[in-house]
């Protein structure tokens, strides 16, 4: 006692000091060092790292430059402290920088040099070695009260993870238990780090806001054990799980019992002291197999004990009024992820996304609640409906097996509504046919004619010998139409030829008719008729077949015409015109024409014909 | 004599798996197993009587229709392509190579044309082949009809009749010629090509070390410009230009 007043007393000395001796005061071997409280601790306890600058003169350090502390957490610090002291007129002043560290690791290791620049200098830190011992370092109770409370807490302050199986399949429930057992009092505690779950879909389930202790006996020591957390875990994908540890971070009170000196015991806490201690769960680790193979089409992952129902608000409705159909999934198991059964619903409804509310329970031993999809549908148009069987399929995996839920077949009566009557949208009611799904046209089974490639109609033989008949048939017609022109022409040239002897044919025969005389010395009235008749005849027929004119065709004017063409003489042609006229006129009125006229009109006749066969050669 | 037996039934056997079947058989057959849902023995059935060296429309059709549903996108479309040109026009044929075009990874948008060409492509393909072939057999054979008539028509009316009738069909005739000629042309050309491979680096020049100057996809249809070596020079509906392995491609 008497010695820590003397100190008091002796650095308000020195603090009045200061100012006079500032001046005085200079830096002095500045010194920077490294230490730790103990040299070995145990995982899970903590420790105290210094760092010492002494005599850094009146600037003191900067740009403190810690090591790499990844190995530790830090669990407090920097806590700075400075001190002072005149011994003998000599000053020294030193700063410590102290963190309190605890371990993350078992092993050795070296903390390594850190800096400060002090005095226009850097200093660096020794390097410090500390070894971190499995539990608890204080298998021989050291002197002072830290290591004596981590001592006291030791094993009597666990935290273990409990899970109900470690061997499940995806998608199943696992639970977790955060246990705390403790034999000593805990003050408070908080989570300092929850458990890493990766792969798993974790739930909170819900524990008591108050930490209720039940006695437990562990290794014959009687602990009290209370609830911290409580987790159901389902896996999303399958193999070899790691449900990673917890840090509770705990402040436990302790007694120091070591001390009996009476005077010590008054000024200490009565109750004791409160000291942090960190506890720290294993990792679990839990095999995942995955589902078997071929589950149903419409699996979707949900694993555990269900049941369907489907309801629909109204089972008669009309066109454009929505009707409400709920399907709702209930049980046990993974009920968040369950994904909404597919509705098949007639082409002409209208569909939206499904509403989708949960309700789940997280009390119980197993999660289980229910979940339902609301779908809204608008029938557009009326009739009896059809909603096929809704399907839900899961995997029980106390079944071992995958199991299809169906639910009744829904038959909708849809009334014409009064909307479809008159259109609220002014566009019309009219629809593009919809295409349900794209996919290819099937094929065609249709006789199809096989045949090489390469191969077309244009090159097969008969096609090609099938080209020259139009040719043929052109060349032939125009073969036969020459030919029968030559013919043409030469019957042309055969009349010609021949028109002379029919004329002088034709004249005999007049001239026979004039010479044959009747009984009564001159020609009979039809003698004299058929003399004209044989005369007109020779002319008509030697100019037709001199000219080439039909004997239909034939007529005075067209003969004259033709003559005047062939450049007769004009004498000549008036002459045969009188001929002519006078022949038809002495046969339609043969009364006074005598024998001389007859000579005559032979004579004329002849003449004529002699002449034109001269021009019409 | 238990050897004799067992000979016997093994030559039986034998005989009957032989494939003594005339291609029609063999047709509906490969159409049978489409029907069941059996595509890949559907493929390899079609592709069978492909490989004895007949074709028709429908098979290629169906068997490209059988590489869709085996999933093999680049073959539905070359065998869908080498159906469209021999039956053009065909409306099933069009609305499937359209459904397989979407299954492609790229996008190429045509280079616009002038529409006449739609409307010459319209007129081209309107008829089948061998429609065609005899249509313009048809005229003429009327042409050389009209050309008889004309030279045996003994009247002025007739011939009349016989030199409009036959200059008309000479202009058709003529006109479908072009036509059938282009469309031959059409039917026989080997410079287009479909891209096989799943992917493929399309290179400035022929050659490996070559900058690359685009990457097509399988199923994307190029035109076939030029070849060097194992290259080919190809150009795609957008008008890009590179070169690519000759064995990315198969000409359709």
């Amino acid at each position: 006692m008497t010695d820590e007043v003397g100190k008091v007393k002796t650095t308000m000395i020195a603090l009045c000091a200061i100012a006079l001796m500032s001046a005085v005061a200079c830096a002095q071997n500045a010194q920077f060092q490294a230490g730790v409280d103990r040299t070995q601790v145990g995982s899970g306890e903590q420790f105290t790292l210094q760092f010492t600058l002494t005599n850094a003169g009146t600037g003191g350090g900067k740009n403190l430059q810690l090591p790499d502390l990844g190995k530790f957490h830090i669990m407090s610090g920097p806590n700075q402290s400075s001190s002072m002291q005149i011994i003998n007129g000599a000053v020294s002043s030193s700063v410590t920088y102290s963190y309190i560290l605890q371990p993350k690791e078992v092993g050795k290791f070296t903390i390594g040099s850190a800096s400060i620049d002090a005095g226009g200098a850097t200093l660096k830190s020794a390097p410090v070695g500390i070894e971190v011992v499995k539990g608890s370092a204080r298998a021989k109770p050291q002197a002072g009260g830290q290591d004596d409370a981590a001592a006291q807490i030791g094993d009597n302050l666990l935290l273990k993870a409990t899970v109900d199986r470690t061997h499940i399949v995806q998608g199943e429930q696992v639970n977790i238990v955060f246990k705390i057992y403790t034999r000593v009092s805990i003050a408070s505690y908080a989570v300092e780090k929850n458990p890493t779950m990766t792969g798993f879909w974790g739930e909170d389930v819900e524990t008591p806001k108050n930490i209720q202790t039940n006695p437990e006996t562990v290794n014959g020591k009687q602990f009290r054990v209370g609830i911290i957390k409580r987790m159901a875990l389902f896996p999303t994908q399958s193999g070899s799980l790691e449900i990673g540890p917890m840090e509770v971070q705990t402040t436990v009170q302790v007694q120091d019992r070591r001390s009996t000196d009476p005077f010590d015991s008054f000024f200490r806490d009565p109750f004791g002291r409160q000291v942090n201690y960190m506890v720290r769960s294993e990792a679990v680790k839990i095999r995942v197999d995955p589902l078997p193979p071929d589950p149903p089409s419409d699996f979707k992952g949900a694993v555990g004990q269900f049941a369907m129902s489907t309801t629909v608000d109204k089972k008669t409705t009309r066109t454009n009024e929505p009707i409400d159909l709920k399907v709702t999934v209930s049980g046990t198991g993974n009920i968040k992820l369950i994904e909404s059964p597919a509705v098949e619903l007639p082409a002409d409804f209208e569909q939206y996304t499904p509403k989708v509310s949960d309700n789940i329970n997280r009390t119980g031993d197993r999660i289980s609640g229910s979940k339902t999809f609301e779908y809204l549908l608008i029938p557009r148009y009326p009739g009896l409906k059809v909603i096929k069987p809704v399907t839900f399929s899961y995997y029980d995996p106390a079944k071992r097996e995958y199991v299809r839920l169906h639910s009744p077949q829904i038959e909708l009566n849809v009334e014409q509504g009064a909307a479809a009557v008159t259109p609220l949208i002014s566009g019309g009611s009219q629809e593009d046919v919809r295409l349900l799904s794209q996919d290819i046209r099937f094929i065609k089974l249709g006789e199809s004619g096989l045949s090489g490639r390469g191969e077309h109609l244009h090159t097969s033989g008969v096609f090609i010998a099938m080209l020259l008949l139009p040719l043929v048939c052109a060349g032939g017609a125009l073969v036969y139409a020459r030919q029968r022109q030559a013919v043409m022409l030469d019957q042309a040239g055969y009349r010609n030829r021949r028109a002379i002897k029919v004329a002088r044919k034709g004249l005999k025969q007049a001239e026979y008719l004039l010479k044959e005389k009747g009984s009564s010395g001159a020609p009979a009235g039809n003698q004299r008729l058929r003399f004209y008749g044989e005369i007109s005849k020779a002319l008509w027929k030697y100019l037709g077949d001199k000219l080439t004119i039909p004997q239909s065709a034939f007529s005075i004017e067209g003969a004259v015409a033709e003559l005047g063409r062939r450049e007769a003489p004009p004498d000549l042609v008036t002459s045969l015109k009188a001929l002519l006229e006078t022949c038809d006129l002495a046969r339609f009125a043969p009364t006074s024409l005598d024998l001389t006229v007859m000579q005559r009109t032979y004579d004329e006749a002849q003449r004529i014909i002699v002449a034109l066969e001269r021009i019409l050669r | 004599m238990t050897m004799r037996p067992i000979l016997l039934l093994l030559i039986l056997t034998a005989a009957r798996e032989l494939p003594a079947q005339t291609p029609e058989q063999q047709l509906r057959q490969a159409n049978q197993l489409y029907q069941q849902g059996k595509f890949p023995q559907a493929r390899e059935a079609y592709g069978a009587i492909l490989k004895s060296g007949l074709e028709s429309p429908e098979l290629l059709y169906n068997l490209g229709n059988a590489c869709y549903k085996c999933g093999s996108i680049p073959a539905a479309i070359l065998n869908y392509e080498r159906a469209r040109r021999l039956l053009p026009g065909d409306d099933d044929l069009r609305h499937n190579l359209q459904i397989a075009s979407m299954m492609i990874t790229d996008r190429i948008e045509p280079a616009p044309r002038l529409f006449v060409w739609d409307y010459w492509d319209g007129i081209k393909n309107w008829f089948s082949l061998s429609g065609l072939t005899l249509t313009v057999y048809l005229f003429y054979a009327l042409v050389a009809v009209m050309a008889s008539m004309f030279f045996l028509a003994r009247t002025y009316a007739l011939r009349k009749i016989a030199v409009l009738a036959g200059s008309g069909s000479f202009v058709l005739f003529l006109f479908l010629l072009v036509v059938l000629i282009a469309r031959l042309g059409d039917v026989t050309r080997t410079d287009e090509g479909v891209v096989m491979s799943q992917i493929v680096t399309v290179k400035n020049s022929p050659d490996a070390k070559s900058s690359d100057a685009f990457v097509l996809h399988g199923g994307v249809k190029v035109q076939l410009i030029d070849s060097v070596g194992g290259w080919s020079k190809v150009r795609i509906a957008d008008g890009k230009v590179g070169w690519l392995e000759a064995s990315a491609v198969e000409v359709i």
